[in-house]
């Protein structure tokens, strides 16, 4: 039943795709002539089978006229793609059609099995035809960004790997222990060493720039006149390259002595003795430190130096968007609590600080994040040593020194423990901004 | 603040009042103007005084700042055009005694390699800043406006990778370019940074907010996707393309890691010139007059530091001409939350 349902849905359509044929301009006469001849052959033959299966189908009518409506639509569609896609090859196509129609049910596997193929295809190529777009970007993320994530996972658990020789001692842990203990025997920076290092540089000057550029970005919010010029003043610093002037802030700090014995303390020092304190020799040799063990000391007057060109560093992208945020907070609430006679006090920990909240924890996601892959910095300062053997290495650096010798399962485990340890702040920051976040 | 409200209030007492007095009688009216106009007078010179206090409190702290912020960058012009003997004195000097013009053409004479190294940068700024501005273009029109199948999950996996710090996957790259056998080229520079997910991210956002209603009179009107995208998409979106333009080659002009890990010699990078040092070789380079010695070996910091106004100086200059742009566009990575 559901096949001569379907047949006569098929007959019908084909009728009216005939129709429409006739009908439309393009087709030369001759065509036309040929289709018109068919259409009474077909018509025909199309009532007598309406008139035999019209008492089966006529109980549920709906259905059938659904199907009908389906067919005829789609192939409408399929028609006008056609006609879009290759309008030269459509008179032939018909042509073609049209030669076969004498036998209706010889013709109809033509209809459905080859147009639609193609049409499908054409359809899904139209229809994909993002990708084509997005091609070049996914392929060279697939080289250069999935490979290497897929890489590190797996070479960080082969145990000893080493890229040159490409030996490895079995599978499992022994990577991630002999990192986390010292233990890889390659000498350079220890990991605890350069944990330690990277989370106080990072836990010191993010928050205090952040600090300091809202500070700065209020009392830029404050002024009318000069307001351009300074803000220009403050973002000069962002787009310094920062191995260049991690050798100026070098110069700061550094105690030069020659053979000619002509010495400087450095401008730090110099103004310091102003205010009668002793020269300290912040990034050489001497600088002073405490040694906690065999695998950590900490020099502390070289944080110094790094927090200082860290906060100087970090501040013109913090000034520039807190600055932006106070700027775009709606006036009709400082309005507002004007006319309730809101103090000072209350508008700003009340209306300012809410409203930027959401950009002040995003600059403390971000600077974390920053601060725990520094190394350009470091270079600048201390050279590619990363200071008096490897003292102020920091974890990035930690993960590029096994390039020479060639360890990367001992990088690709430090790199994980890295990414675990960026991850985690983000979820904290996440979770912590969601909380205290409000609008 | 408080005493803006309080000068509000007795302006506004001062109107009522003169309504009132206008309806009753003449005569008290002026009374009434007279003292209240005394009493806002001296308010508002009171609020005066305080507002220039807090304003010379702002301007103060703003300038020290500033002066602190812009330090590094007087103290690196003075210090290139210093001898190396004042350099070196004991009480620093904040301006040179003598300009030492000697030091720029020391570092610029040949040998030095800061000819290559620049050819070397601008030539892999450009195409990298044009490639990668291409890529973005087409992948963020297509994450835009296109459909196909799986879009969004390759949107949700470029914006997951870039939760992964870069770090992870450099050692894997070095190694990869060494297989491919691209070490020492500017190949090597260009291709594995085309694909910036941040900036498709940014410009996607940008291509979203053009009405779609723009695009279905665009496809009346018969124009193809492509053709859309320039002459629509392109024109409208032009700040954005700009700001991702500077950036991406400012970040060129500035990367160091990877050209250390994979160039040597005649293919370094502007910044690998600067951090290699300055050494005196022995009083042929630097006269002993100035501070050079004759057994060599020190490092001639003022010729570092003419080497980093070298590299700092085209920074500015861009700086000056595009400061909208690049400043918006680094505002915008503030904004994208």
């Amino acid at each position: 039943m559901a096949k001569t349902k379907k047949n006569t849905a098929t007959d019908e359509m084909q009728v009216d795709l005939q129709q429409q044929e006739s009908a439309s301009k393009i087709m030369s006469e001759k065509i036309e002539a040929a289709a018109e001849s068919m259409i009474a052959e077909e018509n025909a033959v199309v009532n007598d089978e309406v008139a035999k299966t019209e008492e089966t189908s006529f109980k549920k009518p709906s259905v059938g006229e659904q199907i009908k409506n389906f067919f005829v639509n789609t192939w409408n569609k399929i028609k006008r793609f056609f006609a879009k896609l290759f309008k030269k090859d459509k008179a032939v196509a018909q042509v073609q059609q049209t030669d076969g129609a004498d036998a209706v049910a010889a013709k109809q596997p033509v209809v459905e099995e080859k147009l639609p193929f193609k049409v499908r295809f054409g359809r899904f190529c139209k229809a994909q035809s993002g990708w084509l777009f997005v091609l070049p970007a996914v392929v060279l993320m697939c080289i250069f960004t999935f490979y290497p994530i897929g890489s590190a996972f797996v070479n960080a658990f082969k145990q000893d790997y080493n890229s040159i020789s490409h030996e490895y001692n079995g599978w499992g842990f022994a990577n991630f222990a002999r990192v986390l203990k010292s233990d890889t025997g390659t000498g350079g920076a220890t990991f605890v060493q350069c944990l330690v290092n990277t989370v106080v540089f990072t836990f010191i000057s993010v928050p205090l720039s952040t600090l300091l550029a809202l500070l700065i970005s209020v009392a830029l919010n404050s002024i009318k006149p000069l307001q351009k010029a300074y803000q220009t003043i403050f973002f000069l610093p962002y787009l310094t390259n920062s191995l260049a002037m991690g050798a100026v802030f070098a110069t700061f700090f550094t105690i030069i002595q020659t053979p000619n014995n002509v010495e400087t303390v450095g401008l730090f020092n110099t103004i310091g003795e102003l205010f009668g304190l002793q020269p300290i020799d912040w990034m050489g040799m001497a600088s002073p430190k405490w040694v906690i063990s065999d695998n950590l000391v900490i020099p502390w007057a070289k944080y110094i130096v790094v927090i200082i060109y860290e906060v100087w560093s970090g501040l013109p992208f913090k000034i520039l968007i807190l600055f932006s945020a106070l700027q775009s907070v709606n006036k009709q609430y400082y309005d507002a609590a004007k006319i309730d006679g809101a103090s000072k006090n209350t508008v700003l920990w009340k209306i300012t600080t809410p409203m930027i909240s959401p950009m002040i924890s995003y600059l403390l996601v971000t600077g974390i994040m920053g601060g725990m892959k520094q190394y350009t910095a470091i270079v600048g300062l201390f050279g590619e040593q990363m200071g008096i053997n490897y003292d102020m290495g920091t974890m990035v650096g930690y993960i590029y020194q096994f390039k020479d010798n060639g360890y990367m399962g001992y990088a690709y485990a430090g790199s994980l423990i890295l990414f675990a340890i960026i991850m985690v702040f983000t979820v904290i920051n996440r979770y912590v901004s969601k909380k205290k976040v409000s609008y | 603040m408080k005493k803006e409200i309080e000068s509000a209030n007795s302006s506004t007492e001062l109107l009522t009042n003169e309504t009132v007095a206008e309806a009753v009688v003449d005569a008290p009216k002026t009374i009434v103007d007279q003292s209240t106009n005394f009493d806002v007078d001296k308010q508002k010179k009171k609020q005066l005084a305080s507002n220039i206090i807090k304003n010379i409190l702002v301007y103060l702290l703003l300038t020290v700042c500033a002066v602190l912020a812009f330090l590094p960058f007087y103290w690196m012009v003075i210090s290139s055009f210093k001898t190396e003997a004042e350099f070196r004195e004991s009480v620093p000097t904040f301006f040179p005694h003598t300009f030492m013009w000697k030091n720029y053409s020391m570092v610029l004479s040949q040998g030095s390699g800061f000819g290559q190294a620049l050819i070397n940068t601008l030539v892999v700024g450009f195409f990298s800043t044009v490639l990668g501005v291409a890529i973005t273009i087409l992948t963020a029109y297509a994450l835009a406006r296109m459909k196909f199948a799986g879009k969004n999950a390759l949107f949700s996996i470029m914006l997951a990778t870039m939760m992964i710090p870069g770090e992870m996957y450099t050692l894997t790259n070095y190694l990869t370019v060494a297989k491919f056998g691209w070490s020492n080229s500017f190949t090597v520079m260009i291709v594995p940074f085309l694909v910036s997910v941040y900036y498709i991210y940014l410009l996607r956002n940008n291509f979203m907010q053009i009405p779609n209603s723009l695009y279905q009179a665009a496809k009346v009107d018969g124009l193809s996707d492509m053709g859309y995208l320039v002459k629509v998409m392109i024109p409208l979106t032009a700040p954005t393309l700009v700001s991702i333009t500077l950036l991406k080659f400012i970040g060129t002009w500035n990367s160091y890691i990877w050209p250390r890990l994979v160039n040597f010699d005649e293919w370094q990078m502007i910044t690998n010139w600067v951090s290699r040092g300055f050494v005196d070789r022995g009083g042929v380079l630097y006269p002993a007059e100035w501070g050079g010695s004759v057994y060599g070996g020190d490092p001639l910091n003022t010729l570092k530091m003419a080497a980093v106004c070298m590299v700092s100086l085209p920074l500015f200059v861009l700086f000056i001409f595009c400061r909208k742009y690049i400043m918006h566009g680094v505002s915008k990575s503030g904004t994208k939350g």
